[in-house]
């Protein structure tokens, strides 16, 4: 089955503070949104590399008190960066 | 912050106009400077990698360089917007349809200081008011954002109602910006001709918040005479009160700047502000954005007057208002008395009031 790779749309920015938390800003509408600390590790993913499921594996290594239903907060949020235009999809067939 | 939000720049020495209260000619920000596109260029690619998100261009006069375009398609392509300051005069057709080209230009700010060219270019020089005009409306035309910034000064203060009306009716703005004549820059040579007295600063108040009224909130001040109609209404509110203070008063902290934004000068200098360029932080493409930003010691020494008690001051010695005060502009000080470190007087009620400036009536300011 086909397992999209998602990238991020190389046009937007990525705002780190002291905090680990961030913002995305995407200079052509000038709208930002807040990423927490997982968010942004999963924003740092988005290289056209990782699937869904490696993003997964690397937010189950990286993170505490994970959630059995991670996998579908991570396609949830992943989603919404696509329906926003921040980030686009490869399909790489599996 | 790790790095700053956003960059003023003034991008050119160079001005097609010489106006009377400019604060940027005579004053250390006029290094007689211009640096070639590509040190520009370079710099942009720094800021990309600082996360900036945006630039505001000034100088001088923005639209005299004529390699402006290529300095803006660098900003875009690092990943920034850009909003330009500029006296208007110069804006082509060709100029206007390329800044609609892009969805980056935040706006583009016009100085208007009067209703008609008597007023505007009583300071500004003959013509300029319809050249500020018509390039404003070339800006319209192709869907350009427009801001408009009135100074207002001694010639202007009496035309504020026909400003108004040729801003928000005539020219269909959605609202424009007011300050006044600061004492910087050339506005010090010319002090007696444009600086707005107490009576006139009064009227102006008075004035700009009956038709902030009458248009619904669509004129705009974070300093100057609508900015401090407000503020020293609510100082005066609370000393009858007789509040311990108000949030951040009795220390200063008019200047919220050096928190979200740094400035360059023409020639490539880094300065916490450019109404403070005397403060030499490093040199872009020489010394490292991130590393001024987080650790210059003299951009923290700005960001902590904020612990400096105004109660420190003579100047301060006696004043009703003292906790409810922030200090105002450092800039005004420093232009003012030589010291960053003191309050402005210029932002100062309790000499306005013995001047003999009063303050509006409090049901003028009730919406």
């Amino acid at each position: 089955m086909a397992e999209e790779k998602p990238v991020a749309s190389r046009s937007v920015i990525l705002r780190e503070e002291f905090d680990d938390w961030a913002v995305l800003f995407d200079p052509d509408t000038a709208e930002g949104i807040a990423l927490n600390p997982v968010g942004v590790l999963i924003w740092k993913h988005l290289d056209g590399k990782h699937d869904i499921r490696d993003i997964v594996r690397v937010v189950r290594e990286n993170c505490e008190d994970v959630p059995e239903d991670v996998e579908s907060h991570c396609r949830q949020f992943v989603d919404s960066l696509l329906k926003q235009g921040l980030a686009g999809t490869e399909i790489v067939n599996g | 912050m790790r790095t700053p939000k956003s960059v003023d720049i003034d991008i050119t020495d160079r001005c097609n106009l010489r106006c009377k209260y400019c604060y940027f000619y005579n004053s250390p920000a006029d290094v007689k400077t211009d640096l070639p596109l590509e040190e520009w260029l370079r710099f942009f690619e720094e800021l990309n990698r600082c996360a900036v998100t945006e630039v505001t261009l000034a100088g001088g006069e923005p639209f005299i360089r004529e390699d402006l375009k290529d300095i803006l398609e660098g900003v875009i392509r690092n990943r920034m917007r850009f909003s330009i300051l500029s006296n208007g005069t110069l804006i082509t057709e060709d100029m206007a349809r390329f800044l609609a080209s892009t969805p980056r230009c935040n706006y583009v700010q016009v100085s208007l200081d009067g209703s008609g060219p008597e007023t505007h270019d009583s300071f500004r020089g003959p013509g300029s008011f319809d050249r500020a005009v018509a390039g404003l409306r070339l800006l319209q035309k192709h869907g350009v954002r427009v801001a408009v910034r009135v100074t207002i000064h001694r010639r202007n203060v009496r035309d504020l109602e026909a400003i108004a009306r040729l801003l928000l009716e005539d020219l269909g703005l959605d609202s424009f910006g007011t300050n006044s004549a600061g004492h910087m820059g050339l506005c010090q040579k010319n002090t007696d001709q444009v600086e707005i007295t107490a009576p006139e600063r009064e009227l102006a108040m008075k004035t700009l918040i009956k038709l902030n009224k009458k248009y619904r909130g669509r004129i705009n001040a974070t300093a100057g005479p609508l900015a401090e109609g407000r503020m020293w209404t609510r100082m005066e509110q609370a000393r009858r009160k007789g509040l311990a203070s108000l949030p951040e008063g009795g220390w200063l902290t008019g200047c919220g700047c050096t928190f979200n934004k740094i400035s360059i000068r023409t020639d490539g200098a880094i300065v916490p502000c450019n109404m403070l360029s005397h403060i030499v932080l490093g040199r872009i493409n020489r010394d490292r954005l991130e590393d001024i930003w987080q650790n210059h010691p003299e951009l923290w020494k700005i960001r902590e007057r904020r612990f400096i008690p105004l109660s420190r001051f003579e100047f301060c010695r006696g004043c009703e208002y003292l906790y409810y005060c922030t200090g105002n502009c450092p800039a005004l000080s420093y232009s003012l008395l030589g010291e960053v470190d003191h309050p402005s007087p210029d932002g100062c009620l309790r000499k306005y009031l013995a001047e003999g400036g009063r303050l509006p009536e409090e049901e003028l300011l009730e919406s």
